[in-house]
């Protein structure tokens, strides 16, 4: 467009020296407008999949444990329900669902070429209704109020309950339609008797089950070691039989005394009533959390978000995953990422230093060069089957016949576990390790590594003090990395050790407080198993919501570290160069 | 340190040696760099050995799968022979002893180990001796025909029983290392407790099936129904010729216990001799009767109307001038084995066909063949309870391993107890072992071990035909209800299931990654650069199982509610972007140019949006007015072909219309447009564009009713019937996890490319779309490649997402919008399940090879093709 100004200029000229002068307008076809409009667009179009895809997860994760307004809905065939709108959808009905409508009805919807909409309720009393969600179709729908005294009920059993609270049994005294405070109260007393059960049960009797297995295993352990008839396995066997005597008595006791708290949580009962009038009477301990749905100031609905993501971080999950929370896996999958990167670091590290500092630069190196490349592109599942069979099987089994022979043929590492999981996913990481330490090694400048050398340093004092130290961030960002993919890794986990349910922490309190051998629970595999492996996916979609926002919170937040540690070591070089 | 000496002649040193430091490394120094250099050089080794363990440890676990089987010792000894022939000889399920049944119902057991005898009870057949007799495949249930025309049936059963030490009798007769016996039974030790096997039989009362005197010659016997209540059916031949199916049905009383027995008989016309005929064969549900003669023929009668016996087709399965001399049923009823007496071995089995020349369609077909000749007559045939494995013994005493449906042989099993020939051959029903008594009375017991029979090069990536089929197929299919059907594991759906998920997916993902790259790269400024590829290389981050889950349970019922709107979007998107960017086009110059960068992105996301939304609004009115009012009924073949194909008929009609309109676009109609003010060459170019879409589509439209009246069909191939869990929805999110690789590293390519190069060409005047197409393009050509090559490794390795996304059905159908198996998602769904080194976990290490070496094979051309494409930008 410049060239306008000279057009005038120029223009006698033209005449004799060129008869044809190209004009100099643009030219509409060399701008490639349209090529330019799909290029651009390709590229909106990959960042709307990226924000829509994290918005999506982000809004439906966070909203998931909002407190919701629970309608009645009064439907045209005269059925009542009460529920949390859960989603609403555009479909078509088919001719025999339209059939008995009425006209106007159909001729609606036939105008709206047989689309209409309907919304999913969560209607909860599983124990009642034998389901729990309804379709209520738009032209079905005939009244739909939010009473003020409608509970929405959460339970230990059962899912939730959507209903009004009839009555409270006080072991025999009775209070119809009590208030929220008289609830409370009663509640916080069941829940106090309920939570000295557990303790009891779920830590001092599983002490003394898991030594009285202890005690019977040293026996099997010193038949192998020294013989059945033998005196030491005599005198061991005896110490053992009296031991046992003791700790059976302590259970005996124990067993009582639970027994005895669950008689009086038994006595202590609430009565629900449904909407559609249906009862049911349930102790009082059964009860998680209550609250009328339709009669919340905003302080309190955010007292309930808050204190179901407090539920949700740090305890077990119930219900076969689908509610309660996800302490198990949170603890499982940060225990993996930790014993990951205490393998991955040295290894990496140290093959990173051999084949940049050590290993003469040739056809050889070049070669492990594209292998270790091309490890990182081997499919993960590829590492999961080679964990299986050589750390599982071989590595385990061998390890169990030599140290844990008394134990077998129930394996100990021979399966499945959190040590042969973190190897795994450590063999699968190290080539992601290895190619950022030797960018890292590479971008240190030879001048630095010159000046040590010739300051008399030795070689391995050049890489100690000068060499390694520029190059930790981006070590430590190889690390970083490896960590978040360790994190988001379900494939391999699956074959070598990750489980549905495992109560047992891979860290608890009982030595040797790290038990590598147990199989875990994590997070990513959590988000398969209750989106596809469970009762009711649709129950369980809230909960993988939440869990997934949980695991993506975490890798993002280690990529965003990641990423930071980057950026500060490329300013750092920015400034260190001549 | 002073550095002046260095250089200085070696004569002066001397001078300045007070000067000088001491030229002595610490020891400390020294030792620490010497181990470190040792450790780290030592360390490095290893970890890439490490690595590459993972192949040879693979390759290690695999290669059993080929191994035939080996034997693993023999045993030979001689028991005392009579004159009596041996009808049934059985081995428990432990090998720990052999029973043979004669004749005259006499019984001899022997300690399998040493071939001491047991005392035993025996038959008794109140003097008779048999003259027909029948077990079924277990041999557990067995069947007499007597001479004066009647059967009974009985039970002859090795019942092992685990008991306590204190049960042991003590005045045992030690037999071997395990084995003791207290001369009618063994006992055997094992871990704590013992196992006693013991011989039981029972016999029912005799029954009258042909008139009294007429002899029963032949017979076959099958117990079908359940534990309760027996469904017991036999086929007997009588010396009359006449043939007879005879169904007896129990019914155990609950109050009394007692066995009440109703039998019917039907008889069957059979048109030749007795005496040629060699095997009666019945199966189980007794629906079908086999007649084998001594020449090869086989009349098969469908018995399913019990009353009344069809013969529904007459075979001859053997060649002219050799006489038949063995059949046996294989495992699972269904397919016949015969031998020759020139040694020769196939399987036959009935193959529906629906042909009108036997009366229920089904047509006995010689199905494998290719089994190696014994050099003798083939005398006897068993087959496994548990396999395809089935074992001949020919009349020279030799006896084979022999697998049916890869048509191997497993095993010549060495020596032979007697070259003459073989009274009896017993299949161990563990498949570890095989015992054959010669007529001399020598016994051989060989221990075998066969572990993968089913499984050669050619089953695992070779077409196998299996029973229940009509042809050869590639089908996988691994695990199987009874130990009746077999496992099928071929590779080849699942090799096909991945490069349809992976060719599916790329062909959504490089367009939209690579177009985005070069957006990136070449018309966005640095500033946006650097906040724009963060954002897209998070896509990476995201972790399979989240995308896989979303896609699954979300995107999965949209696509299937919204698929017409979707199918329409693929054609709405790119022409209101063309439509829009002609629109642009008018735009003043200073304007367009104010509004590049931001603005500009921001009309790309509103033209996605609206081109959406009027899909989405256009859905189903395209649904009712083209595709029957259903789009999911219409793939399954309701309604006309023809508006699809008009669809995929509009970017090839584009390019033919681009194609036939190039004249009229010469460089006279450029140069020409040049001339005229913006805003009109802008317009006509708009105008020119509708004019080709409506050209274009006209043509498509054209074409489709053409091939639509020819007969075409997309139906049957891309498209058909509509499964929820689908490719597409896959492909959708495959490509989400391919997008963000293909994205950095084409965008690293192009970036690379040097900026002169970009200068140069813009100085010659050319636009930014020309330096784009012709220079930088071109130039990062390798590298866009190697990108593209990395996406695809990435493809085909995607696990958690194919397994949640996709049906996980192992098919060979490139339909669309069906379902997929890949090699990562079988591993990861049946890993978990199988059995350490059965043939299954062995075969699913094979499939982590496969896509080990296919990976492999695929990164090593991109990081070679890179490495190339870094030397020559280097160079330029």
């Amino acid at each position: 467009m410049t060239e306008t100004t000279n057009q005038a200029a120029s223009a006698a000229a033209e005449q004799v020296l060129a008869p044809v002068r190209r004009q100099a307008r643009s030219d509409l076809a060399a701008r490639g407008e349209p090529y330019v409009w799909i290029m651009g667009a390709a590229l909106v179009f990959g960042l709307m999949m990226i924000t829509g895809f994290l918005a999506f997860v982000f809004y439906f994760g966070a909203v998931t444990f909002w407190p919701q307004p629970i309608a009645v809905v009064e439907t045209t065939d005269g059925k009542v329900i009460a529920g949390e709108a859960f989603r609403t959808e555009t479909y078509k009905p088919s001719p025999e669902i339209l059939q008995p409508k009425s006209t106007a009805v159909r001729e609606q919807i036939a105008g709206n070429l047989g689309i209409t909409e309907r919304t999913l309720y969560r209607v909860g009393n599983y124990d009642l209704f034998g389901e729990d969600f309804v379709w209520v179709a738009d032209f079905d729908l005939k009244v739909k109020t939010y009473p003020k005294d409608i509970y929405l009920i959460e339970r230990m059993e059962w899912g939730p309950f959507i209903g009004r609270i009839k009555e409270i049994d006080l072991g025999g005294k009775k209070i119809a339609n009590p208030s929220l405070a008289q609830l409370q109260a009663a509640h916080a007393a069941a829940e106090l008797r309920r939570d000295v059960i557990d303790k009891v049960e779920k830590i001092e009797i599983t002490d003394i089950n898991r030594e009285i297995e202890r005690l019977r295993l040293t026996v099997k352990r010193a038949i192998i070691d020294y013989g059945a008839n033998s005196p030491e396995t005599k005198s061991i066997e005896a110490d053992v039989a009296a031991k046992s005597a003791k700790l059976e008595a302590g259970y005996k006791v124990l067993g009582e005394k639970v027994s005895a708290l669950r008689q009086t949580n038994e006595a202590f009962t609430v009565t629900l009533e449904a909407v559609n009038g249906q009862s049911k009477t349930q102790p009082l301990s059964l009860l998680v959390r209550f609250y009328p749905a339709n009669n919340l100031d905003t302080a309190q609905k955010w007292s309930i978000y808050g204190a179901r993501w407090l539920e949700f971080v740090s305890t077990q999950p119930r219900e076969a995953n689908t509610e309660g929370g996800i302490l198990p896996a949170i603890v499982g999958t940060l225990t993996m990422m930790v014993l990951l990167s205490l393998a991955v670091a040295p290894f990496g590290v140290i093959t990173a230093l051999y084949l940049r500092e050590y290993a003469k630069q040739g056809v050889f190196v070049s070669f492990i060069r594209i292998c270790v490349n091309n490890l990182a592109g081997v499919p993960s599942i590829v590492y999961g089957v080679f964990g299986l069979g050589f750390f599982c099987y071989i590595v385990g089994g061998t390890v169990d016949q030599l140290f844990f022979p008394e134990v077998l043929p129930a394996p100990t590492f021979g399966t499945g576990g959190m040590l042969w999981a973190s190897l795994t996913l450590a063999l699968l990481t190290v080539p992601v390790v290895i190619v950022a330490t030797e960018e890292a090694l590479a971008a240190v400048p030879r001048s630095m590594r010159e000046g040590s050398l010739a300051c008399g340093a030795s070689k391995w004092q050049t890489i100690a003090r000068i060499v390694l130290p520029r190059a930790a961030p981006g070590i430590m960002t190889g690390l970083i990395l490896a960590m978040a993919r360790g994190a988001g890794e379900v494939a391999p986990l699956m074959i070598v050790g990750v489980v549905k349910l495992a109560p047992e922490l891979p860290i608890d309190a009982v030595a040797p407080f790290v038990h590598l051998e147990r199989s875990f629970m994590h997070l990513g595999f959590h988000i398969y198993d209750v989106g596809f492996q469970s009762r009711n996916s649709e129950a369980g979609r809230p909960m993988v919501f939440v869990t997934t926002l949980v695991l993506i919170g975490l890798v993002l937040i280690l990529n965003a570290f990641a990423i930071y540690i980057r950026n500060r070591l490329k300013r750092a070089y920015k400034v260190g160069e001549f | 340190m002073s550095h002046e000496l260095e250089g200085s002649p070696a004569a002066k040193r001397p001078a300045s040696v007070v000067y000088q430091r001491e030229k002595k490394t610490k020891a400390s120094v020294l030792f620490t760099d010497a181990f470190a250099q040792y450790g780290i050089t030592i360390g490095g080794m290893l970890v890439i050995i490490a690595v590459f363990t993972i192949m040879i440890f693979l390759i290690y676990v695999c290669l059993p799968l080929l191994n035939a089987g080996e034997t693993t010792g023999t045993k030979s000894y001689k028991i005392e022979t009579s004159a009596a022939q041996f009808v049934e000889t059985q081995i428990d399920e432990q090998q720990t002893i052999f029973a043979d049944l004669e004749t005259d119902g006499h019984i001899k057991a022997f300690h399998l180990g040493t071939g001491t005898p047991l005392e035993v009870p025996s038959y008794d057949l109140s003097g008779l001796t048999a003259s027909a007799f029948a077990a079924t495949l277990r041999g557990d249930d067995i069947l007499f025909g007597f001479p004066d025309g009647s059967v009974r049936a009985g039970r002859f059963e090795l019942r092992s029983q685990v008991m306590a030490s204190e049960g042991v009798p003590t005045d045992l007769r030690k037999l071997d290392a395990r084995d003791s016996t207290d001369g009618k039974a063994v006992y055997s030790k094992i871990p704590g407790q013992f196992r006693k096997t013991s011989i039981e039989i029972s016999l029912e009362p005799a029954t009258q099936i042909a008139p009294v005197g007429t002899a029963i010659l032949k017979a076959d016997y099958r117990v079908g129904g359940t534990a309760e209540r027996p469904l017991k059916t036999f086929v007997t031949l009588d010396a009359a010729g006449k043939l007879r199916l005879s169904q007896a049905y129990s019914e155990i009383n609950m109050m009394t216990g007692e066995a009440a027995t109703q039998l019917t008989t039907a008889e069957i016309p059979l048109q030749v001799p007795a005496a040629d005929v060699v095997k009666l064969l019945l199966n189980t549900q007794g629906d079908r009767v086999l007649v084998t003669l001594r020449d090869g023929t086989i009349y098969r009668y469908n018995t399913r109307n019990f009353a009344n016996p069809q013969l529904a087709e007459t075979v001859k399965v053997i060649s002219n001038g050799v006489e038949l001399s063995a059949a046996s049923y294989q495992n699972g009823e269904n397919s016949i084995i015969v031998g020759g007496s020139d040694g020769s071995v196939a399987i036959w089995f009935g193959v529906d066909r629906q042909s009108k020349d036997t009366t229920d369609g089904i047509v006995l077909t010689k199905v494998h063949a290719e089994f190696e000749k014994q050099k003798a007559a083939i005398t006897d045939i068993r087959v496994s309870q548990r396999t395809r494995m089935f074992t001949t013994s020919d009349r020279a005493g030799n006896v084979w391993v022999r697998h049916g449906t890869t048509e191997r042989t497993l095993l010549t099993l060495p020596g032979s107890p007697d070259p003459t020939g073989l009274q009896a051959t017993v299949f161990a029903p563990k498949d570890d072992g095989v015992l054959a008594i010669g007529k001399n009375g020598n016994v051989i017991l060989w221990g075998i071990r066969v572990p993968h029979p089913e499984t050669t090069l050619q089953s695992v990536f070779g077409k196998v035909w299996y029973e229940g089929y009509t042809e050869p197929v590639y089908v996988w299919q691994s695990t199987s209800g009874t130990d009746a059907s077999e496992p099928k594991l071929s590779l080849i759906p699942l090799i096909f299931g991945t490069f349809k998920a992976a060719i599916y997916s790329l062909m959504l993902a490089i367009p939209i990654a690579l177009m985005a790259a070069i957006y990136t790269s070449e018309f966005m400024k640095p500033s946006t650069r650097a906040v724009v590829k963060p954002v897209m290389e998070l896509m990476a981050t995201l972790p399979s199982v989240v995308v896989g889950f979303v896609a699954a349970l979300v995107l999965s019922p949209i696509v299937e509610s919204w698929i017409a709107a979707i199918v329409i979007a693929f054609g709405v998107i790119p022409l209101a972007l063309i439509t829009m960017s002609f629109l642009w086009q008018l735009l003043p110059t200073p304007i367009a140019n104010l509004l590049d960068g931001l603005p500009k992105l921001l009309a790309f996301f509103a033209t996605i949006l609206g081109a959406v939304w009027v899909s989405r609004e256009l859905g189903p009115l395209v649904e009712t007015t083209f595709f029957d009012g259903d789009f999911k009924k219409w793939t399954s073949g309701a309604g006309s072909a023809q508006p699809f194909l008009f669809l995929l008929l509009i970017p090839a009609s584009f390019v033919l219309v681009l194609v036939l309109t190039r004249p009229i676009y010469s460089a006279a109609y450029r140069l020409n447009l040049r001339e005229l003010p913006k805003f009109m060459a802008a317009a006509r170019e708009l105008f020119g564009w509708f004019v080709i879409l409506a050209l274009s589509l006209g043509t498509a439209w054209g074409l489709s009713m053409l091939l639509g009246q020819l007969g075409l069909d997309a139906r049957g191939g891309l498209v058909d019937t509509y499964v929820q869990r689908n490719a597409l929805v896959a492909a959708f999110a495959i490509a989400f996890a391919e997008i963000p690789i293909i994205y950095t590293i084409s965008e690293d390519a192009l970036n690379a490319v040097p900026s002169y190069l970009r200068s140069g060409s813009l100085a010659c005047g050319a636009s930014k779309w020309q330096t784009t197409s012709r220079i930088v393009l071109p130039t990062a050509a390798s590298g866009i490649f190697s990108a593209i090559m990395i996406g695809l490794g990435r493809a085909v390795g995607e696990t958690m997402i194919v397994v949640m996304a996709t049906g996980n059905t192992p098919l060979l159908d490139i339909n669309i919008f069906n379902g997929l198996r890949t090699l990562s998602a079988n591993i990861n769904v049946e890993l978990p399940e199988a059995v350490r080194d059965s043939t299954l976990y062995r075969t699913l290490f094979l499939c982590a090879l496969v896509l080990f070496f296919m990976t492999f094979v695929i990164n090593t051309i991109a990081e070679l093709v890179r490495q190339r494409y870094r030397k020559r930008a280097a160079q330029l």
